[in-house]
């Protein structure tokens, strides 16, 4: 047999979240209609157990198996935690939304979970065919998520925009990958990184720059960003909150993998062109959040601003401070999830998603208020919340290799995206209430939210556990 | 097969397209025209055609025609693994029996979801 | 140089026929438009040696996707008889870049000096991309399995009728 065992073991969370999908596909087949949500609560079940062959893998040697086109390292190791906690979440803040609201409730979390395995995929992916077959295998669930309600015409929109554009993007990007192909004869990341060195210069730059449309696109880096305000805002929120958080992530791995491994020694200075975009997609996703009244639009902004933040992570990492990006993806992870949670229960109880009907939930439903408060914060980059301790790393990571001017531009729109953030803060606790009564949220959502808002104190209060963790994590297998 | 070999093909691709221009080509050369109402109508065997001639189709068609590209792409996969399959032995078979399989549950899902349904 | 004459005929079937699929304001014929281009493709990989491929390309994208795009145009409610306008204000700005862009590709991918690897070509026969298959892309094949199943899924879902 020419495929040797062992490397079946390093796919073990793989083997694991594929056959939890099958298995949820079947158990699907047997459900009456009207009790799907036990499909979503084995789903939520399975994957929260699928932790365990991931972390079964941490602390292995890190090393390419499949004849070099997956690799096993702490780095695809936390991304994989991330994807599978971030759609344990979504799936249980999905439950309400979907229940009673469409006959394919049981297909969405069969969708999420090979979302899940498509993440984990992209994480792992060390071989240009790997790396593209995952990208699409997560756009394709994406696509159909973002327009699942097909009677919203929002959500029409939404699924449609996401689609043509991210056909468009990935065509370029696998047009890029032929051109590094075309250079190096390889396509497995590993071979192209020595092969690339003594490239001609000009094929390079113009394989890096497509390369990047498509990934850029997945993350939402200026100038590929256009899709996220209209697909956030017309997606299911829980699917929002997915694509927001999971798919963005993993793009991240994708890209720093690409540029770590496969650019490593080419004759291209990528460190200064991620800073460029990155400088440029803080500025523009903070600016245009400012006017937005939509819950759903003023958090696609907010996160490209965000995918800005952490691309100055990308460009930085390297020295003491590169677990930088890795924390602010985690403290990134728990408080989005956690804002659009809110959004979600607001979206689901007061039937609205515009900012002024926040108005007095500081009243009407204080543990929820006092969470987005928190979600907020911690967005802006406020102590104690994780999302300080991250901005702290990224800023620090930034200028300890020599981009200052990045991390001033970091700070300054820091201070910018405080009007909006603290806008909604204001509105919930500021403003008098449009009707009286309370807000109640359904048990599932009450569960992640609480997850969520922990993991937000806890990272921002606790940094030290996180801090080792993720700086195991950051060990990015080099050729 | 040598590239050149191709040029056969070519060459009968090119004969085939002028027999089918060739009649249509005679046809408009040779042909009296005489323009009259009634040969503009549609043939609806001898009686007056009534309705629209576009009809539109029911999503089936779709249907249908989505579980053919999907199992069309199954085959693609197929024919080469058929072609080194004795060479690799009982491994060769069970990755396929994976391969197939997952489709199979696919197949089982979009016939129970009522995708091939044709009433 | 037949190659290379053969390689200009296909090329011009082909963009010919690409204009014709993204410009024309039938939309039937702007569908029919799409075989000669996907027939073209079959030819330039018939000139890489690559037969198999060619023969995928005519059976799936020639064969089925096209009898799909036309049953999905034939869904629509004004479908073949409904005429778009296909351009609009930014045809100037569009053609500049376009042009721009072209330009520079051209540049860089005659400046550039390939790299030739000494030995023979990789094969793209049935039997090695067999091969490939169970050997160095396995991982590739099963995952792609998935790929077609939650393609399969998600079009259901999409196109299955709310009851």
């Amino acid at each position: 047999m020419p495929l040797p065992i062992e490397d079946l073991w390093a796919v073990s969370p793989e083997i694991w979240l594929a056959g939890l999908g099958l298995l949820l596909l079947v158990l699907d087949l047997f459900v009456p209609s009207g009790r799907k949500a036990i499909v979503g609560w084995a789903a939520a079940a399975g994957l929260t157990l699928g932790l365990v062959p991931i972390l079964g893998l941490v602390g292995v040697t890190p090393r390419t198996v499949f004849f070099g086109t997956y690799v096993v390292d702490g780095f695809a190791i936390f991304f994989k935690i991330v994807a599978v906690a971030s759609t344990v979440l979504v799936i249980l803040s999905a439950m309400d939304v979907l229940r009673g609201q469409t006959q394919f409730e049981g297909e969405m979390y069969i969708l999420l979970t090979f979302t899940a395995l498509g993440l984990s995929l992209m994480a792992g992916s060390a071989d240009l065919i790997m790396v593209v077959l995952s990208i699409e295998f997560v756009s394709l669930c994406s696509y159909v998520m973002a327009g699942y309600f097909k009677a919203d015409r929002r959500g029409n929109e939404a699924g449609l925009k996401y689609f043509l554009f991210g056909a468009g993007a990935s065509a370029v990007m696998i047009y890029g990958f032929s051109i590094l192909y075309g250079l190096t004869g390889q396509t497995s990341l590993y071979a192209i990184a020595s092969a690339l060195s003594g490239a001609p210069r000009p094929a390079v730059v113009v394989a890096l720059v497509m390369a990047l449309a498509g990934i850029g696109f997945k993350v939402s880096m200026v100038p590929f960003h256009q899709w996220t305000p209209d697909v956030y805002e017309g997606a299911p929120t829980p699917v929002a909150a997915f694509l927001s958080v999971a798919s963005k992530a993993a793009g991240f791995a994708v890209l720093l993998r690409l540029l770590a491994v496969a650019f490593a020694s080419a004759p291209v200075d990528w460190i200064t062109l991620i800073a460029g975009l990155s400088a440029v997609t803080m500025t523009v996703g903070n600016l245009l959040a400012l006017p937005q009244r939509n819950i759903k639009r003023m958090l696609a902004y907010s996160s490209i601003s965000h995918a800005g933040f952490l691309l100055m992570g990308v460009a930085a990492y390297a020295g003491e401070f590169a677990q930088g990006l890795l924390y602010y993806i985690l403290a990134y992870a728990f408080t989005n999830l956690g804002a659009f949670f809110v959004a979600v229960t607001v979206g689901q109880r007061l039937g609205t998603d515009d900012i002024p009907a926040y108005a007095g939930l500081g009243e009407r439903a204080p543990a929820l208020a006092w969470l987005m408060a928190l979600f907020m914060l911690s967005l802006t980059g406020i102590p104690p919340t994780a999302g300080f301790v991250g901005k702290f790393y990224i800023f620090g990571a930034a200028v300890q290799n020599g981009l200052i001017w990045l991390a001033a531009i970091g700070v300054v729109n820091s201070v910018i995206a405080l009007y909006y953030y603290v806008g909604v803060i204001r509105a919930m606790f500021l403003m008098p209430p449009a009707s009286a009564g309370p807000v109640g949220q359904p048990a599932a959502l009450q569960l992640a939210l609480g997850i969520t808002g922990l993991g937000t104190l806890a990272a921002g209060l606790f940094p030290q556990p996180f801090v080792t963790l993720v700086s195991a994590a950051s060990l990015l297998l080099r050729f | 097969m040598l590239l050149v070999d191709w040029l056969y093909v070519g060459v009968f691709l090119v004969v085939g397209l002028a027999m089918a221009a060739l009649p249509l080509a005679v046809v408009w050369a040779l042909a009296p025209r005489l323009a009259q109402p009634q040969k503009r109508t549609t043939y609806e065997s001898g009686v007056v055609p009534f309705g629209q001639a576009w009809a539109q189709f029911n999503v089936r068609y779709y249907l249908f025609s989505l579980v053919f590209v999907i199992f069309d792409v199954e085959v693609i996969y197929l024919y080469p693994w058929s072609i080194v399959f004795r060479q690799y032995g009982r491994y060769a078979f069970f990755v396929m029996l994976i391969f197939v399989g997952i489709l199979l549950l696919g197949l089982i899902h979009a016939w129970r979801k009522g995708a091939l349904e044709w009433t | 140089m037949g190659q290379l004459a053969a390689f200009i005929i296909l090329s011009v079937v082909t963009l010919v026929s690409a204009v014709v699929v993204v410009a024309s304001q039938n939309i039937v014929r702007s569908a029919l438009s799409l075989i000669p281009t996907l027939l073209g493709i079959a030819g330039v990989y018939i000139l890489l040696q690559a037969e198999y491929v060619a023969g995928i390309q005519v059976l799936i994208y020639a064969g089925a996707i096209t009898v799909l795009i036309l049953f999905v145009i034939m869904l629509t409610e004004h479908g073949t008889g409904a005429r778009f306008r296909q351009v609009n204000e930014q045809v100037l700005p569009g053609t500049i870049a376009v042009a721009v862009l072209a330009a520079l590709l051209m540049a860089v991918f005659f400046g550039t000096a390939w790299p030739r690897a000494a030995g023979t070509l990789p094969q793209y026969t049935a039997t090695s991309i067999g091969t490939t298959f169970l050997t160095s892309a396995i991982l590739v094949f099963i995952v792609t399995s998935f790929v077609l199943l939650v393609a399969l899924m998600g079009a259901i879902v999409i196109a299955r009728r709310e009851r």
